[in-house]
C-alpha cells in the first residue's frame, strides 16, 4: 500500500517509517521534508502512483499542514476516494482538532507518536472502504 | 395753559413713582402712583419731609442725592426702599431733575421707576449661572461648551487640569488650537457639530500622552462635552491583551514546540523495545532518541529565557545607553563569521547617541539581527548591513537595521515574523526564537519594531525606542 509520509522533522519521519514497517502496514513509504515538494509530486503523479495513505504533519516551515490541504483543494475530486489523509501531529491543540471537518479528504487526526493501535485503526479503516 | 396741562397728565398717570421736593426736602407734590405705594393721601404727604417716609438708614443718602440735584445736576441712582407704609420694599431706579426757573434751581422732581421685577429676576439668572457654575466644578468629568465656530465659552476645572491649559489661555480659543487640528479629537467633534449628532469616542491628547473617552452634545449654536481621563483603563486593557496573547503562545509552545520532540522520544522508546538491540535501527533510534531529549532540553532553556524577561520587566532600571558602543560590541562578537562571510557592516549612528534602555536587552536585540542578516545573507553578493539611528527632536530614538540579505515574502509572512517558533526558510537551520526575542526585548523597553523586506533583496528592522 503506497504510502506518504510528510514531515520536516527527520526523526519524526524515520520513527513512523519504522513503527509502519513494523506494523506491516506498508513497504512502499514516499517521505517528504517539505510539505512543497509533496504537493509538487500529487500534482504530477500518475493516477495508478497516488498513495493510498497521507500522513500529513501540522507544524511546517513555509508551507504549514493546513496550507498544504488548502492548496491540495483543486485535486480534492481527484483524490477522493483513492486517497486518505490522516494528519499526524504532536499537537495537543483543540483549534486543531476542530479544523478537521473543514476538509473532505481527511480522515482522521492521530496525536504522535502513532502507536500499534492507532495502525491497526488506520488499516480496519482502509479495508473497510475496500470491501 | 395747555403746557401745565400737558405736564399735570404726566405727572398724575405716570406709573413711575413722582415726587417734588423743594431744597430742604419737603415734599410739594406727589402722583397717585407715589401715594398708593404708601398708602397715603396727598394731603398727608404734601408739605412733609421726605424722611417721614424713608427707613432712617436712607435719610440721608436721599438728602445728599437732592443736594447734588440742586447744584444743576442731574442725579442717577439704584437703591432698595422700604417705605414706611409701603407693604414691601422695593427696587427703584432713580432721577432727579431740577427744575430750572430763570437760571435757578426752585425744585427737584424724583422720577423713580419700580424694577423690583427685573431685580429679582437678574438674581435668578445670577443664581442660576453660580449654582451652574457650581455644579460643573464639582462633577469629577471635565466640561466644556464650545459656540458655533468651535470655540470655548466655557471650561470647567478639570478641563484646565486634564488638557493642561488655563482658563483665560483657552477661553474663545478655537479648540483645534488646543488638541491640534489633525487630532481625532478636533476631527470627532467637528464631525458632532456638523451633524447634529451626539458623539462618543476615544482619543488621544497629544500634549499630555493620555487616553480621554469624550461624550460631545451638540445643541443649539453651541457644543458641550464631557471627558475623563481612561488612560488607566486603556494601559490595563493592553496588558491584559499582552499577558493573554503570551498565554496563547505558551499554549502553543506546550502543544507544539514542547510536544514535538517529547513525542519522538515516547515513539522512539516503543520502536526500542522492538528492534534486535545489535541492529542499525537500534543505533539509530537511540541517536535519535538523543537528540530528542536534547531539543526537549533546548525548548524548556527558550522559554525559561523568555519568562525571564518578561518577569524582569520593570525590575531592571534602565540607563543611558551609548548606542554605538553596544551595536560595536555585538558586531566585535560576530567578527568571525562576518569576516568568512566578506560581510561588510556600516554605523551610522552619531557617538555620543543615548538611548534609555537596558544594555543586555540592547545587545540582545542588535546581536540577532546581526546574526540574523549573516543566515540569511544572499548568496549570490557580498553581505553589506547598515544600522543608523537618529534622535526624534520630541524624544526617543529610531533605529533602521538594513540589508542586502535574501529577504522574505512580507505578504505572506505578515505578523507571524516575530512569532515564536515560526520559520520562514528550509534551506539555514533556525528554530524561530531569535526575531521573537528582539520583540521580547523591544517591548520590554516599551519599544517598537517592524519591519519591510522584498525577496532577494533585504530587509529592514524599524526600531523606535522611546
Amino acid at each position: 500500500m503506497h504510502t506518504l509520509l510528510i514531515d520536516d522533522d527527520a526523526i519524526g519521519v524515520f520513527l513512523t517509517e519504522r513503527l509502519l514497517k513494523r506494523e506491516s502496514f506498508s513497504d512502499n513509504i514516499t517521505s517528504f521534508g517539505s510539505a512543497e515538494e509533496a504537493l509538487n509530486f500529487l500534482r504530477q503523479a500518475p493516477a495508478e502512483e497516488l498513495p493510498r495513505v497521507i500522513f500529513l504533519d501540522l507544524n511546517m516551515p513555509v508551507m504549514d499542514g493546513w496550507e498544504f490541504l488548502e492548496a491540495l483543494r483543486p485535486q480534492e475530486a481527484q483524490l477522493h476516494g483513492r486517497c486518505r489523509i490522516y494528519i499526524l501531529t504532536s499537537s495537543l491543540a483543540q483549534s486543531d482538532t476542530a479544523r478537521v471537518d473543514e476538509f473532505g479528504l481527511v480522515a482522521g487526526l492521530i496525536h504522535k507518536p502513532i502507536d500499534s493501535a492507532q495502525i491497526q485503526s488506520v488499516r480496519d479503516q482502509m479495508g473497510a472502504v475496500e470491501t | 395753559m395747555e403746557n401745565e396741562q400737558r405736564f399735570r397728565a404726566l405727572f398724575e398717570n405716570n406709573p413711575d413713582l413722582m415726587l417734588f421736593q423743594n431744597r430742604a426736602g419737603i415734599i410739594l407734590d406727589a402722583n397717585p402712583a407715589f401715594l398708593a405705594l404708601i398708602h397715603a393721601e396727598k394731603e398727608a404727604v404734601v408739605g412733609q419731609s421726605i424722611d417721614e417716609f424713608l427707613p432712617p438708614e436712607l435719610r440721608a443718602m436721599f438728602a445728599r442725592k437732592l443736594a447734588e440735584a440742586f447744584e444743576g445736576h442731574k442725579v442717577k441712582f439704584d437703591v432698595e426702599v422700604g417705605f414706611i407704609g409701603a407693604d414691601r420694599p422695593v427696587w427703584l431706579s432713580c432721577t432727579k431733575v431740577p427744575l430750572l426757573v430763570d437760571g435757578s434751581v426752585t425744585g427737584v422732581h424724583l422720577v423713580a421707576r419700580d424694577v423690583t421685577e427685573l431685580f429679582a429676576s437678574h438674581r435668578t439668572i445670577q443664581e442660576q449661572a453660580h449654582r451652574l457654575n457650581t455644579i460643573f466644578e464639582s462633577i469629577t468629568d471635565a466640561f466644556f461648551l464650545l459656540d458655533d465656530k468651535l470655540r470655548f465659552t466655557y471650561v470647567n476645572g478639570e478641563v484646565e487640569r486634564l488638557l493642561n491649559v488655563s482658563r483665560p489661555e483657552v477661553l474663545n480659543v478655537p479648540i483645534e488650537a488646543v488638541v491640534g487640528e489633525g487630532s481625532d479629537f478636533y476631527k470627532y467633534l467637528k464631525r458632532a457639530q456638523a451633524s447634529g449628532q451626539a458623539a462618543h469616542f476615544e482619543a488621544v491628547y497629544a500634549k499630555t500622552n493620555r487616553w480621554l473617552e469624550v461624550k460631545a452634545f451638540p445643541s443649539e449654536q453651541q457644543l458641550s462635552v464631557y471627558f475623563a481621563d481612561i488612560t488607566e483603563k486603556v494601559r490595563s486593557q493592553e496588558d491584559m491583551y499582552r499577558q493573554h496573547r503570551d498565554l496563547q503562545q505558551f499554549t502553543y509552545i506546550v502543544s507544539h514546540n514542547l510536544r514535538a520532540p517529547l513525542a519522538n522520544a515516547l515513539g522512539l522508546v516503543d520502536l526500542l523495545g522492538s528492534v534486535p538491540a545489535d541492529s542499525p535501527d537500534h543505533t539509530l533510534a537511540l541517536s535519535n532518541l538523543k537528540t530528542s531529549v536534547q531539543q526537549l532540553d533546548v525548548v524548556l532553556r527558550d522559554m525559561n529565557t523568555i519568562l525571564s524577561i518578561r518577569d524582569q520587566q520593570g525590575i531592571t532600571e534602565p540607563e543611558m545607553v551609548p548606542l554605538a558602543d553596544v551595536v560595536n560590541q555585538a558586531s566585535l562578537n560576530l567578527r568571525e563569521p562576518m569576516q568568512q562571510y566578506r560581510g561588510e557592516l556600516l554605523l551610522n549612528i552619531a557617538p555620543e547617541l543615548r538611548v534609555r534602555a537596558n544594555r543586555a536587552y540592547l545587545y540582545s536585540i542588535f546581536f540577532n539581527l546581526l546574526s540574523n542578516a549573516m543566515k540569511y545573507r544572499a548568496e549570490s553578493r557580498p553581505l553589506r548591513v547598515e544600522v543608523s539611528a537618529r534622535a526624534r527632536p520630541e524624544g526617543g530614538v529610531d533605529v533602521v537595521v538594513a540589508d542586502n540579505g535574501s529577504g522574505f515574502d512580507l505578504e505572506r509572512a505578515g505578523a507571524d515574523v516575530f512569532r515564536l517558533y515560526k520559520r520562514f526558510h528550509t534551506a539555514q537551520a533556525g528554530r524561530g526564537i531569535g526575531l521573537y526575542l528582539v520583540k521580547t526585548h523591544v517591548e520590554a523597553m516599551a519599544g517598537t519594531i517592524d519591519v519591510t523586506s522584498a525577496v532577494d533583496a533585504g530587509t529592514q528592522f524599524h526600531i523606535y525606542l522611546p
